[in-house]
């Protein structure tokens, strides 16, 4: 089989799950970003498995939909809630991270173009080591879980 | 005559604190419901102007992109749960404790996402330390960033008042929905 005839077939595959993304042993499932209305920062969530044998690290994200991307968890401190800015996520060989409601979750800031519920956000997650990964998520509304 | 005692005092003690609320019952620790906010329409309005209706009060701030939707969109499923015709019956209160942001014009199209029953109030800082203080809530402000953005730190307890305005519970994250379902519709019940 010719290199180009195995990368449109891996293309095609990846093409099928728009939601999913793959690429060195990391694994993206269920990427959403939940709108909210006007320019309020919404909430982005996923499901990373490092499938690999070496630890990753998150360093963020970015995408041109938004002027920016942060990482947050949402944590309970006596009765109150508060986020706190996280700066990288472990991915330990073997783990698996949600970001979900009430938990670690991305806020992405400051829309730069309209936004409505059914659109697809690309999105590329950052890794300490440089590798870049795309990832595709999609706008769900504000009632989605 | 000794099961006419035991049946008395079974009966006494549970005219004491009602044992079949499924959220912490608070009736008699937390004053009625009364505030001094401004509402989604710039109107000022009282505590006492939702007497008549069930009424869940809720603290956070529009910026906030994951717990305050988390907990309004679980309260929207709650209110889809309710049967249409008692919908009306039932307003869900958000209390922004970020008016320097949230000014009525972005509490009206924050609550319209979660349905009409949905009702964003917010006031001066005095108005909102008056309410919190009234039950026993706190919030404070993170620092700006480069941006100018910042955390608003507030509590995560959602009070649900009676159709008389008398506190009855205070609903939490911890609570299952098919519970806080059950016990909305017993406030709605009650005359």
């Amino acid at each position: 089989m010719l290199q180009s005839d195995r990368g449109l077939i891996l293309a095609l595959v990846l093409a099928l799950f728009s939601t999913a993304a793959f690429a060195a042993d990391l694994a993206v499932e269920d990427a959403r970003l939940r709108l909210l209305p006007g320019d309020l920062p919404g909430a982005g969530y996923f499901r990373i498995s490092n499938e690999g044998s070496e630890s990753r690290v998150l360093t963020g994200v970015e995408t041109a939909a938004f002027e920016r991307v942060m990482m947050h968890e949402s944590l309970e401190e006596d009765g109150m809630m508060r986020m706190r800015h996280m700066m990288k996520v472990e991915l330990e060989p073997g783990a698996q991270v949600e970001f979900a409601p009430r938990g670690y979750h991305l806020m992405f800031m400051k829309r730069t173009r309209d936004l409505s519920v059914g659109d697809k956000v690309e999105a590329t997650l950052k890794f300490a080591d440089g590798q870049r990964l795309p990832v595709v998520f999609q706008v769900v509304s504000p009632t989605a879980r | 005559m000794r099961y006419t005692l035991l049946l008395l005092a079974t009966l006494l003690v549970a005219g004491c604190s009602d044992p079949s609320w499924e959220a912490k019952d608070i009736s008699g620790l937390m004053k009625p419901l009364e505030f001094n906010l401004v509402d989604e329409n710039g109107q000022e309005v009282e505590g006492s102007d939702f007497r008549g209706k069930v009424t869940v009060v809720f603290f956070g701030f529009t910026h906030c992109p994951d717990i305050c939707p988390t907990t309004l969109a679980r309260f929207s499923r709650i209110v889809d749960a309710i049967e249409p015709e008692q919908r009306d019956d039932l307003r869900v209160l958000f209390v922004s404790v970020d008016p320097a942001r949230d000014d009525p014009q972005t509490l009206r199209e924050y609550t319209d996402a979660f349905g009409p029953e949905f009702v964003g109030l917010t006031g001066d800082r005095e108005a909102l330390d008056e309410l919190t203080r009234r039950y026993r809530v706190t919030y404070g402000y993170g620092d700006k960033n480069e941006a100018g953005d910042y955390d608003v730190s507030h509590s995560s307890a959602l009070f649900a008042f009676r159709r008389d305005g008398g506190a009855q519970l205070l609903i939490r994250d911890s609570d299952p929905t098919e519970a806080v379902i059950a016990d909305i519709r017993r406030l709605l019940a009650a005359g």
